[in-house]
């Protein structure tokens, strides 16, 4: 059964995840990946000859570790013969990673890929100011005593404003506005009111907490360097404790008047990896691998800028229509909650003939996805989104929920982008 | 005898390039035919019209390896020793002679006599590969330099460097070469000649260069001119500190240079230097130190099997069960040594600790700047960890390290052999059980053998490579093979109680509780040891091992020997006492929280029921009885049990396991150094006087007959 060049899951292992500034606070972005891609590789007891290349998204580009896909392979064990090669493509960095590996094995480029991908926004960092870099070349520049003193005496105290780079990385360079209000216009054109998106939330961490285990089965723990004392072993955002209440009292972030869009309805900033294993199923199959699921199709699609919550519904008709399926086929969804203002939104937009007819250029809508089916152990306001690595979390997630149940076939991974994207990506249970 | 392999190739530009590639040899070494050819060749040169000399290597990475040991250890004339000193010297001057500039061209080991040859011309260049290491070892071989080493380093680097190389018997690398102006340049190995003609024809025409050695800034001038006493003094201090008085040949070396520093008189001073060469060259401990030397040399080319044919098996990936100290230190060594490494253990709490000691001692590493932190996160990346067999269907070899428990770890081993490669290898790491009882555990028991390491791993140099009845060849020269990846010694024995070391420890650790119910106090009887050169006494070893540990390992040996393995009763009562020894701080000694030794506990003597110590013994009594001891126990393990074949088996691992002093050549060694007869001779009068434990061994009393040597007859 299947084509030999079928794009097969073998296994996926990530990270807990953990709140920017917390306890993965100090690990770099390549050392989390080291751990989750090390497990991986132990996991499936893989010959990492085998290898043919390793993709990994980020976004946040350190500086000590541009082509950081590289730098967690070499020090994850994989020979330094294998290539590798970081992708972005902001929110979906680590959907593209997969999509990547996908293309390459599916055209027989390639046989074995590891795919993932890595985020610390802990350690996004502040960058001087073009002011206090410019007064730094010429600095350096100028010979004389006399032209240092004379350059020095222009130097002015708003040179040491930084820029904050995770800040700007959250605006959205087109229309120049955060991505909360992105998600600020979805609620305000669907009228989604504050309470729904708060008991969204507050839905989000009770999935998460009572999937604590499931969700330990996609987890190997982190030990933190330098010392390796301490282990962080579980996810830090579900809380188990989380009330309506507390949801209802916080103050809107973006919109202090009229908004509604809050911390609690929003995923935190979040460090975390993700690293799954791809393979072509003939590949697969002579190394006695049984895969997990297999890759149907994806698709990437745009849309405005200052609505870009809605980019699932965008990507995903095109992803059906490669994949030869309907919405309905999909036993499980899970779509990245940026926002929970946005998920619902996405859940309006797919069910609306008229945003199929206006927007998408579709006779009718693309469909249902009921709270069913819909992030059913949790999903990033309770986990959180490392911005580059949640595509892999996502496809992580929903294959080990479609191999525990019998009824599903097909799944949908899917999320919006930053910059007014989306990406989706359907898999078939295997096992 | 002709020598082949050392041509002068003269250039049309007018240098002539010295090669050296010794014929049938491996490296290129100063025996007596090869200075006697140079001696010759160097006289003809004395009136060529070269513009200048090039000395190069053409063996792959070693220059010159030095003189030719062997030529060494058979002397014992002081006056033989001198002369074998004074010839070389003439005939390195010569290079210094030569009315041309020579320029030193080195890639590979530069060491002891081969250094000297490069000291005595003008100019030294060297790659900036890693085999490129210049030094003088001779202090470790109990000798000094006597080829004009002593003289001419301090003249080219300064005393305080030169001092740095000599006393501790060093060589260093290209870096540091050219950092104290040991070369004058550091190239890249495909520029080697060419960089070194270029000197050449630079420095031609303007004369031979003079070596006086210019300190840099006002007090490292003084310390290499007026007030070098205080080099001299500290130096004097620092050796006498690290030596114990035990190794005379570090004092002579300093001597060397002290006497002869700044002397204008080079035949004057060569001379001095000579004579010191030959008052440390025939002692017991110069022959003893070369027998180490070429004992391990000899471990190198070993494989741990008879078969020639059979071949190890290259270890990429490796697991460790177990994340205790043992566990926890293997993986930092495998993972160290490139070895992708894997450890398992019951929770993350227990595995972190792996993580820890692995890390713990590269940021030693990485604060003393041994390591870069991309190299520390190389290495640390290499050490993984879970609590299922995730990896283990890639294990090559996997270390077993978990409690002491012949039935857990046989149930263990069986599981783990599920989980892996089916021709895949299992090694316990035991220190007291059965290799061959665990073996049953293992589905193909043949797979199955005993790596035992010291502890702390990183620093002990010992591995007992353990043969259980069913281990095949195959698995011995594996193990033995990876045992030398990971830079330690490996010895092989056959299954036994307490194998081979602590089989021969015990009875000496014994022999101490039995001095201390006698009266002794503790710390006299660990002085005698100290001063009788091992490297801590046996109270102290006690502590450092653990009490429980040594009470438990007693016990185990007294079942297996009989009464002449009978615990002191002391053992039992000072576990009794809640003494553990340093890892709860308190054992004979106490300890602080970083395990430092502190003082004595008093009230030992008191726990114990002891009187205070009459201390009715001297020190030759007191180290007769542990040694002696120790040494019959020796007889029967090599003679009659045969758990190694060799006594130089024994040496080896009793220097390389418990620090028996090298100086003395080992166990066995020093037994041949006394004689069987004697020993045997004292063994009867303690039996009579002390107890009947002491009974020597029927193989040993027969050697006593005819006053047998155990290196003649094994």
């Amino acid at each position: 059964m299947g084509n030999p060049r079928d794009v097969v899951i073998v296994e996926g292992v990530r990270t807990p995840f953990a709140k920017a500034g917390t306890k993965l606070a100090e690990v770099h972005a390549s050392e989390l990946g080291k751990v989750a891609l090390t497990e991986l590789i132990a996991k499936t007891d893989l010959d990492v000859n085998q290898v043919d290349e390793v993709i990994i998204g980020n976004t946040g580009t350190p500086s000590d570790a541009v082509n950081i896909s590289r730098v967690v392979a070499l020090n994850s064990g994989v020979p330094q013969n294998v290539s590798a090669f970081t992708v972005h493509r902001n929110c979906a960095s680590a959907l593209e990673s997969i999509a990547s590996g996908y293309e390459r094995i599916k055209s027989g480029t390639a046989d074995v890929i590891l795919a993932g991908g890595t985020e610390s926004m802990s350690q996004m960092p502040l960058v001087f100011n073009k002011g206090f870099t410019d007064f730094m070349m010429n600095l350096q520049k100028a010979r004389t005593t006399g032209a240092k003193l004379s350059l020095l005496s222009e130097f002015k105290l708003k040179f040491l404003k930084p820029r904050i780079t995770l800040m700007e990385g959250l605006t959205d360079p087109f229309v120049g506005i955060n991505m909360g209000q992105t998600a600020e216009n979805i609620a305000k054109d669907f009228a989604i009111s504050r309470v729904r998106q708060d008991e969204f939330a507050l839905r989000s961490h009770q999935r998460a907490t009572a999937a604590h285990e499931k969700l330990a089965q996609e987890m190997t723990p982190v030990f933190l360097p330098p010392k390796y004392k301490k282990v962080v072993e579980e996810d830090v955002g579900p809380r188990a404790e989380q009330t309506i209440e507390a949801l209802q009292k916080l103050r809107p972030f973006f919109d202090k008047k009229y908004g509604t869009i809050t911390a609690g309805n929003s995923c935190p900033i979040t460090d975390g990896a993700a690293m799954m294993l791809l393979m072509s199923r003939e590949k697969a199959e002579s190394l006695g691998y049984e895969p997990i699921a297999s890759i149907k199709s994806y698709a990437f699609a745009g849309c405005e800028p200052s609505r870009m919550g809605l980019g699932p519904v965008h990507s995903t008709p095109v992803a059906l229509k490669r994949a030869g399926l309907e919405l309905k086929d999909m036993g499980l969804v899970e779509l990245n909650e940026a926002f929970a203002a946005q998920v619902i939104g996405c859940q309006e937009a797919f069910a609306s003939d008229k945003y199929a007819q206006e927007k998408l250029g579709l006779s009718k809508a693309v469909g249902e996805v009921s709270d069913d089916i819909l992030n059913v152990n949790g999903g990033a306001i309770a986990l959180g989104h490392p911005v580059g690595t949640t595509g892999t979390r996502l496809v992580l997630t929903l294959m080990k929920e479609m191999q525990r149940r019998s009824d599903v076939q097909f799944g949908l991974a899917t999320l919006c982008i930053g910059g007014g994207q989306g990406g989706s990506m359907i898999i078939e249970k295997e096992a | 005898m002709a020598v082949e392999g050392i041509n002068v190739i003269e250039r049309e530009d007018g240098v002539a390039v010295l090669e050296l590639d010794l014929a049938g040899e491996k490296v290129n070494k100063f025996s007596t035919p090869v200075m006697q050819h140079f001696d010759e060749m160097l006289e003809k040169m004395m009136s060529a019209k070269y513009k200048g000399l090039v000395v190069i290597s053409r063996k792959p990475k070693i220059f010159i390896a030095g003189a030719d040991i062997n030529e060494i250890k058979d002397i014992v004339e002081p006056a033989d020793a001198k002369q074998k000193a004074a010839e070389g010297q003439r005939i390195l001057s010569k290079f210094e002679d030569l009315p041309f500039p020579v320029v030193v061209a080195i890639h590979g080991a530069c060491m002891g006599g081969g250094c000297e040859m490069a000291l005595a011309c003008d100019y030294r260049i060297c790659t900036d590969d890693k085999s490129t290491r210049i030094g003088l070892p001779e202090v470790q071989l109990g000798i000094i330099p006597g080829f004009g080493g002593c003289v001419r380093l301090p003249r080219v680097v300064g005393i305080q460097a030169a001092l740095d190389i000599i006393l501790a018997g060093k060589a260093v690398d290209s870096r540091k070469a050219k950092k104290i102006g040991l070369v004058d340049d550091v190239v890249p190995q495909s520029m080697l000649e060419e960089a070194a003609i270029k000197k050449v024809l630079e420095v031609a025409g303007k004369g031979k260069r003079k070596k006086k050695f210019q300190a840099k800034g006002f007090v490292p001038g003084l310390l290499e001119g007026p007030a070098k006493f205080v080099v001299f003094n500290q130096a004097e201090k620092m050796v006498k500190k690290n030596t114990k008085g035990h190794y005379p040949a570090p004092l002579k070396a300093l001597e060397a240079v002290k006497k002869t520093y700044g002397m204008s008189n080079r035949e004057k001073a060569l001379d001095i230097e000579a004579s010191l060469f030959s008052e440390v060259a025939i002692t017991d401990i110069s022959k003893n130190l070369i027998h180490i030397f070429f004992m391990t040399e000899s471990i190198k080319k070993q494989t741990g099997v008879h078969d020639k044919d059979v071949k190890p098996k290259a270890i990429k990936n490796m697991g460790v069960l177990g994340a205790g100290t043992m566990g926890g230190g293997i993986a930092q060594l495998g993972a160290d040594k490139g070895i992708e490494v894997r450890v398992k253990d019951l929770n993350n709490d227990a595995l972190s600790k792996a993580f820890v000691a692995a890390a713990s001692i590269w940021e030693k590493k990485l604060k003393r700047r041994r390591m870069t932190k991309f190299e520390f996160k190389e290495k640390m990346g290499r050490v993984s960890g879970g609590t299922d067999y995730a990896g283990f269907g890639r294990m090559d070899l996997v270390v077993e390290a978990i409690v002491e428990d012949m039935k857990i770890k046989q149930s263990v081993i069986g599981e783990t052999a599920k989980h892996m490669p089916e021709d895949a290898i299992i090694a316990t790491n035991t220190s007291s059980l059965s290799v061959t009882e665990m073996a049953k555990g293992h589905p193909k028991p043949e797979n199955f053998g005993g790596m035992h390491f010291f502890n702390p791993v990183h620093k002990m140099p010992l591995v007992e490579v353990i043969r259980g009845e069913k281990t095949s060849d195959v698995t011995t020269a594996t193990i033995f093979d990876l045992s030398k990846k990971m830079g330690k010694f490996p010895v092989v024995v056959k299954d036994g109680p307490g194998f081979l070391v602590n089989r021969l420890l015990l009875p000496y650790l014994n022999e101490a509780m039995y001095l201390l119910e006698e009266g002794m106090s503790i710390e006299e009887v660990d002085k005698y040891y100290l001063k009788f050169g091992m490297p801590m006494g046996p109270f102290h070893l006690i502590d450092e091992v653990g009490i429980d540990v040594s009470v438990k390992v007693a016990k185990i040996f007294h079942e297996a020997f009989g009464e002449r393995a009978k615990p002191s009763p002391l053992m039992s009562k000072i576990m009794e006492t809640g003494r553990l020894g340093k890892k709860n701080q308190k054992g004979f000694y106490l300890y602080d929280e970083k395990g430092k030794k502190l003082e004595l506990d008093q009230s030992v003597y008191k726990d114990l029921g002891l009187s205070t110590p009459t201390n009715p013994y001297n020190a030759e009594l007191c180290v007769n009885r542990g040694i002696f001891a120790m040494l019959n126990e020796a007889v029967r393990a090599l003679v009659d049990d045969k758990i190694v074949e060799k006594a130089e088996e024994v040496d080896l691992a009793m220097i390389m396991g418990t620090g028996f002093p090298p100086f003395k050549g080992g166990l066995m060694k020093y037994a041949d150094s006394i004689g069987t007869r004697k020993i045997t001779d004292e063994l009867l009068r303690f039996a009579d006087d002390v107890g009947p434990r002491f009974k020597p061994a029927e193989s040993l009393m027969k050697m006593a007959d005819g006053n047998e040597k155990f290196y003649d007859k094994f």
